[in-house]
């Protein structure tokens, strides 16, 4: 009998000393989602979490690593209020190895990764420095990267050291996807005598011919199917506004962002629609983004299929404001681009603008490789 | 019905007005411009004078920015923020009314931040509570629902459910709460449209789509007509009033700016809107249906326009300072306007009333206080906090909230309290 409970009185002490698993409450939070259902049985299930300890910070991390933007916010308030509470005292033994490595794997969701680094710089105060330069190719902390390898080449520029400079700013180039990281690191490559093509880098499409204005009495462009909507011929003459007759014609755009101002090529107007067409040649077949802005507003076509339009008025170009996935083919392929210019806004104050900026990249902001074909009068076909 | 309707509408307002979790005798703020969304307040012994350090009982630094308007109910003062570089990094903070301590401090993930005004960042829109719950909506399309403890009971992020706001300042509008709702004014330049979430579980309790309306930054506003209440909100060269159960447009006024700022403003049977600059002030009596632009504006005058601050109405006086600084005042009734002055510097926030006061406060930092209570310009002080604002002011429970582009200021009448800084 005094055996039996032994027995019992271990197994029962053995069942108070299991360790808590946060797999149950992790996946209850997990699915919550829209409409805000599931919200009830996430806040019980946080509120268990963040009893815990530290213990609990891999797993939650780990359940953190999602594209569900509800689940994330309440994994957060879990892992808020445990670090509040364990920063505190000062036994509290940290994961700090797995947080390093958390940080680190840019495979996962960016949010929890700065999360993860903002708790090392208390706990590992020297990390951050020695790490962050490294990041160049992690998407989520590249800006930061190509920051300081900006800083450092200006600071080599400082001690006349150009050939330091030079590889500082030529590593922050390469990496850099953001427009103004990529013009400043060109920018300052050029002022050492480095070469750096910041449109071949974006993917900017600047070369193009160019036609138009074709009357559109307020804002009825964007639905108005035009000529060479039909069919580029490049030979072709049209009615343009006012009864002109207008035709291609050829424009390298010089901008340093490959903005088009279609009012200097065109002529200034209101209530008009300006047609770009290109062509370009890949090697091969690529997966590919469109990405587009225009004023006061655009659609494309690729290789005669409409992949991009929207019927919005006095927006502004603004650097990849609308971003579209494509399928490039191997070998040439024609883009038609459509912009819009609307009535000119009641308040003249407000500037006429007719823009297009265009460019053809990776997933990642990196532009594509590729080379105009526009060497001569070649467009055929819609 | 009709007795019915009205009294859901007054019981709103009156919870909204006289309830406290400490039983004050003193109006709470608890929400975008007060407790009628309209910069006034019942509440009284508010300062009229203060400067940097004069009348500062407390001053508490915020993370990140925001333009969002201070809440305060009962012992609390409640604040939203955000920060980071997409401005994706998001706060809401509790203080502590009298000594300005943080009670609690939340921090959230934006869903879809967008590109922003660099002195308000995500954080535009003000929260708003019943004295239960706190709701905050940010210009990352997320709502967030906290209890006043702080504890989080449910969220939406409507910019994955229903798309990224296209939005160059961030989505600014501040909601509003109806009975058993929380409504949402989403107009951008993708698809807008107004939501209504159950309060409770934050599920749709309906959504309107706006398919015609662009990019706007008022907030919507309620307003009692007849046998019914209407849901007003102001963009795209238009005013739109809905039923505020449904969801259905009832009728529209034409002739607004593009683009709308100010969050309109009742009184006297009407409802009072303004949009620029360069544009219109009108008065309109609610109701009717269809376009009633020839038949339910009242008066329009066309001078003296804001594009950001929304004006105020004062019993027969309806003022305003425009974002140069040129202040107005008009009759109410008439639109005649009655005098125009030069207030001085840019103005962002909207002007704040208590104790027959006007509180005008610039981006300097500077608060004009004119007396409300005569017809002619009368200038009662010039408080200079030394700080740049662009926050409209919360009073509360004698006290007058300031959030400065970096710290939440409480300025009182100094009595048993003590200077209190975290700097």
């Amino acid at each position: 009998m005094k055996c039996f409970v032994a027995c019992l009185m271990l197994v029962g002490f053995a069942w108070l000393d299991a360790p808590y698993d946060p797999a149950p409450h992790l996946t209850a939070i997990a699915k919550s989602g829209p409409q805000g259902e599931g919200s009830a049985t996430a806040k019980l299930a946080r509120d268990e979490l963040a009893k815990q300890g530290v213990d609990i910070l891999p797993p939650l991390l780990v359940a953190m690593d999602t594209s569900n933007a509800v689940a994330a916010n309440w994994y957060r308030t879990v892992y808020e209020e445990i670090v509040a509470r364990e920063l505190k005292r000062a036994e509290t033994k940290w994961p700090i190895e797995f947080f390093k490595e958390y940080a680190s794997d840019a495979k996962r969701v960016g949010k929890p990764r700065r999360l993860v680094l903002t708790l090392l710089d208390k706990l590992d105060p020297a990390f951050r420095d020695q790490w962050l330069p490294t990041r160049l190719d992690d998407a989520e902390f590249r800006y930061e990267a190509v920051g300081l390898a900006l800083a450092a080449g200006d600071q080599a520029v400082k001690n006349k050291d150009d050939a330091t400079a030079k590889a500082e700013f030529r590593k922050a180039f390469e990496a850099a996807r953001d427009s103004t990281q990529v013009t400043q690191a060109a920018a300052k490559l050029k002022s050492l005598g480095e070469a750096a093509d910041a449109v071949s880098h974006l993917g900017l499409v600047v070369d193009w011919w160019l036609v138009g204005p074709f009357d559109a009495p307020q804002k009825t462009g964007f639905a108005t199917v035009f000529e060479p909507e039909s069919k580029v011929d490049l030979e072709a003459k049209y009615r343009g506004q006012g009864g002109a007759e207008i035709a291609w014609k050829r424009h390298r755009e010089a901008d340093t962002l490959g903005q088009l101002d279609l009012n200097k090529q065109l002529g200034a107007t209101r209530e008009a629609v300006g047609y770009a067409y290109t062509e370009i040649e890949v090697p091969r077949e690529q997966a590919a983004q469109v990405r587009c802005g225009a004023d006061d507003n655009c659609s494309v076509w690729l290789n005669g299929q409409k992949v991009f339009g929207r019927d919005q008025w006095l927006n502004g170009t603004r650097f990849d404001r609308f971003i579209t996935p494509i399928q490039l083919k191997a070998g040439r392929n024609t883009l038609l681009v459509k912009i819009c210019q609307g009535p000119q806004h009641k308040d003249p104050e407000v500037p006429n603008n007719w823009s297009l900026q265009l460019r053809l990249c990776d997933a990642d902001g990196r532009g594509i490789v590729f080379q105009s074909r526009l060497t001569e009068k070649t467009g055929s076909e819609k | 019905m009709k007795h019915h309707i009205l009294r859901s509408f007054s019981l709103v307002f009156v919870s909204v007005l006289f309830s406290s979790a400490d039983n004050c005798s003193a109006e709470n703020w608890p929400g975008w411009r007060g407790p009628n969304r309209n910069g006034v307040t019942t509440d009284t012994g508010v300062p009229t004078t203060w400067s940097a350090s004069e009348n500062v009982l407390w001053k508490m630094p915020l993370p990140g920015i925001g333009t969002s308007n201070p809440v305060v109910w009962g012992d609390k003062v409640l604040v939203t923020a955000s920060e980071g570089r997409d401005q994706g990094e998001l706060h809401v903070i509790a203080f502590d009314r009298d000594t300005g301590r943080e009670r609690w401090h939340q921090r959230l993930w934006g869903t879809a931040p967008t590109l922003f005004y660099g002195r308000s960042g995500m954080a535009s829109p003000s929260p708003v509570t019943d004295g239960k719950r706190l709701f905050a909506f940010f210009g990352t399309g997320d709502v967030f629902c906290f209890d006043l403890d702080g504890g989080l009971l449910w969220q939406r992020a409507i910019a994955e459910e229903y798309g990224p706001f296209e939005n160059r300042f961030a989505a600014a509008s501040s909601p509003l709460l109806f009975e058993d709702k929380l409504i949402v004014q989403c107009d951008h330049y993708g698809a807008s449209y107004v939501i209504a979430l159950d309060q409770q579980t934050g599920a749709n309790r309906w959504k309107s789509d706006r398919p015609e309306v662009w990019l706007s930054w008022s907030s919507p506003q309620l307003v009692p007509s007849g046998d019914r209440v209407e849901l007003v909100l102001s963009g795209s060269e238009k005013l739109d009033g809905y039923d505020p159960r449904t969801g259905s447009r009832l009728w529209t006024v034409r002739g607004l700016a593009r683009e709308c700022v100010p969050t309109p403003v009742i009184g006297h049977g009407m409802l009072f809107v303004v949009s620029g600059p360069n544009g219109t002030h009108f008065a309109i009596k609610p109701g009717g249906s269809g376009d009633i632009t020839d038949s339910h504006v009242v008066w329009k005058n066309d001078k003296g326009t804001s594009f950001v601050p929304s004006a105020i109405l004062a019993g027969e006086r309806y003022y305003l300072a425009d974002d140069k600084g040129i202040g107005s005042c008009m009759d109410a009734r008439t639109g005649k306007l009655i005098w125009k002055k030069r207030f001085g510097d840019k103005f962002t926030a909207s002007p704040v009333s208590a104790d027959g006061k006007l509180f005008f406060t610039n981006e300097s930092g500077s608060t004009l206080v004119l007396d409300a209570t005569q017809a002619s310009y009368e200038e009662v002080a010039r408080n200079d906090i030394g700080e740049e604002v662009y926050a409209s002011p919360a009073i509360s429970q004698g006290k007058f909230f300031l959030r400065t582009a970096t710290n939440l200021v409480c300025i009182g009448k100094k009595e048993r309290n003590a200077v209190q800084s975290a700097e």
